[in-house]
């Protein structure tokens, strides 16, 4: 596909998007479109560490977690405007995505892995005991809404948001630092071994996919009006996973795709009911054995094909 | 003071076999395999599972329902390596990474669809409780000790001993050599997986006994079980067995001093620490 094309179909797309609140009669379903445009801003953050560096970090719930009870903590302890705490969620993910961030990046592949993983495991352990402070299990409620609650407002809010992180994804992955984030996944060693400090650009990748989850936690918060820890647990940091991998990893349409799956998916299964789980994981088994490359890749080599026949039938 | 200290060391051994035979069965299928098996927690809460059933709903003793349990975990082994990571072998880590999360979710769907969202205690029948000076020993956790050790025990030998264990040995040295030498590269991932998956049913029914069986448990478990393998060092037998038991005693005596709600962030600390300090493991070989 050339430029021009691909910008029209992102405007189309865009622009569709802002058409839905007219469109959808049923509210359930804007609603859901609001959790589904967070989800994205989650899944292109999971998408910069997992698909452009290669390192599969289970800690994006965790980190959604630590936005979303910055946010609104901050609100209830220092009284500050719900935007500024919106805004302000991100920077302290960042602090906490440092000095996590770290130590595990100094190993590798699983390894990786499995330490992020226990990191998320310590963020929801330290979120049900530190009750002073994130009201244990119990969660915190009556968390203060943006525009008086209106979901139409926030829709728009929500979708802009959206865009624009996707537009910074689209601009790192493009850029040199996106070129060196590729290459850490193809080969470390090489990159290593041609003088570049992949640390210092895998952390890189790691704080701000952290920063991309903190926000998507704010907005969830304000959104919802309720969080508890388990909302933060490890099956939500799978889930990002499964939106990068559904959707097709390393490429910019993949996470928007597969966030409105994760979102919409088991709403889709709601018959299945107690064999949901099941389900999604077969969905997840299957779609990395049979289809690696996700939907986008489907399609991508799907045009590819295409495209070749059409110039095979005009000579 | 010091009777409280032994008092948590040895409730910290029994909790240490189980990390021991957990961490034992992805020490082995990471070293042959290169697999992080993340779903062998579940797999193994399901030996555990499957044990509770048989002796409350089937009436089978417990010394009956055991080796069926363990039987039928070497069974599940086979399949899981066939079905779910046999496909992905070649394809990239993650990948097959992937694959076992989604497996972990599946198997963690159908413990809920069979056994219900209660947690479960295996009924053992074993309540006496000896007195050694001021220690109390509950007779099942000494059990648990000793059944612990004896599988440790058994798998060292058939790994050391037998001509099937040499081979899964030169496999996981070196998988081009051992195949030039004659090894079946097909079976031993096979046999490797069936080995490990009933050690890890047999940590799943020592749970099961020890404490309770509840939905979520075997995720906590397989990365205390990958804990282990970073404090001992990849691949390492003896590390794993060592790491396993100092996991155990530590959270044991955290809980005991510090705060039991915390125990298990002691436990990921003390595992980030060595990767800071000693990335290679406590017995692993410097890279």
């Amino acid at each position: 596909m050339n430029r021009t094309l691909t910008i029209l179909v992102w405007l189309v797309a865009f622009a569709s998007l802002a058409m839905l609140p007219q469109l959808l009669t049923i509210k359930y379903y804007l609603h859901l479109s609001i959790l589904a445009l967070i989800w994205v801003i989650m899944a292109q953050g999971q998408n910069l560490i997992q698909g452009y560096t290669g390192y599969v970090s289970i800690v994006g719930a965790g980190f959604m977690g630590i936005g979303a009870y910055s946010s609104t903590l901050l609100g209830i302890h220092f009284h500050l405007p719900t935007w500024a705490t919106i805004a302000m969620a991100p920077l302290v993910t960042a602090l906490f995505a440092l000095a996590t961030g770290y130590p595990s990046l100094r190993v590798k592949g699983h390894y990786f892995a499995i330490v992020t993983l226990a990191f998320n495991l310590i963020i929801v352990i330290v979120l049900i005991n530190y009750k002073e402070l994130t009201n244990g299990e119990t969660g915190i409620s009556n968390i203060p809404k943006l525009w008086g609650g209106s979901r139409d407002a926030y829709f728009y809010l929500v979708l802009v948001l959206a865009a624009c992180l996707t537009l910074l994804a689209a601009l790192i992955a493009r850029s040199r630092v996106g070129e060196i984030l590729l290459a850490i996944r193809q080969n470390e060693d090489l990159v290593g071994s041609i003088g570049i400090a992949a640390w210092k650009y895998k952390l890189f990748a790691f704080v701000v996919s952290a920063m991309y989850a903190g926000l998507a936690g704010a907005l969830y918060a304000h959104f919802q009006g309720f969080i508890n820890p388990e909302i933060f647990g490890v099956a939500q940091s799978l889930d990002a996973i499964l939106a990068v991998i559904l959707g097709g990893s390393g490429t910019i349409a993949g996470p928007v795709i597969g966030a409105f799956l994760v979102v919409f998916l088991p709403e889709l299964l709601r018959f299945a009911d107690s064999f949901r789980l099941i389900l999604y994981g077969l969905i997840l088994v299957l779609a990395t054995i049979f289809m690696p490359i996700g939907i986008v890749g489907v399609c991508k080599a799907a045009i590819r094909r295409l495209s070749r026949k059409d110039i095979r039938s005009d000579a | 003071m010091l009777i409280e200290i032994l008092q948590q060391t040895i409730n910290g051994l029994a909790i240490g076999g189980v990390y021991v035979l957990i961490a034992l069965g992805l020490t082995t299928v990471f070293g042959i395999l290169g697999i992080a098996h993340f779903a062998h927690g579940s797999v193994s809460m399901f030996g555990g599972y499957l044990t509770f059933f048989l002796v409350t709903s089937q009436g089978l003793p417990l010394i009956a329902a055991i080796p069926i349990a363990l039987v039928v975990g070497f069974l599940l082994g086979l399949l899981i390596e066939i079905v779910a990571y046999r496909p992905v072998r070649n394809a990239n880590h993650i990948n097959a990474f992937i694959v076992a999360l989604g497996l972990t979710m599946m198997v963690e769907g159908i413990n809920l669809q069979l056994f219900g969202h209660e947690q479960v205690v295996i009924p053992t029948g074993l309540s006496k409780v000896f007195r050694l000076g001021g220690i109390t020993v509950p007779e099942l956790r000494i059990y648990v000790i000793i059944a612990a050790i004896v599988l440790v025990a058994a798998m060292m030998l058939f790994v050391e001993k037998t001509k099937t264990g040499q081979a899964i040995r030169a496999v996981a040295e070196n998988r081009d050599a051992a195949i030039l030498m004659g090894v079946n590269v097909k079976s031993i991932p096979l046999i490797v997986f069936g080995i490990s998956t009933s050690l890890g049913v047999a940590a799943g029914i020592m749970v099961g006994a020890l404490f309770a069986i509840a939905p979520g448990i075997g995720e906590g478990f397989v990365v205390k079980g990958f804990a282990v393998l970073i404090l001992g060092g990849l691949g390492s037998f003896p590390g794993a067995i060592l790491g396993g038991t100092v996991l155990g005693i530590t959270e044991s005596i955290a809980a005991g001093f510090i705060s039991s709600a915390y125990k298990d962030v002691i436990a990921f600390v003390v595992m980030i620490l060595v990767l800071l300090i000693r990335p290679q493991g406590l017995l692993g070989r410097s890279p």
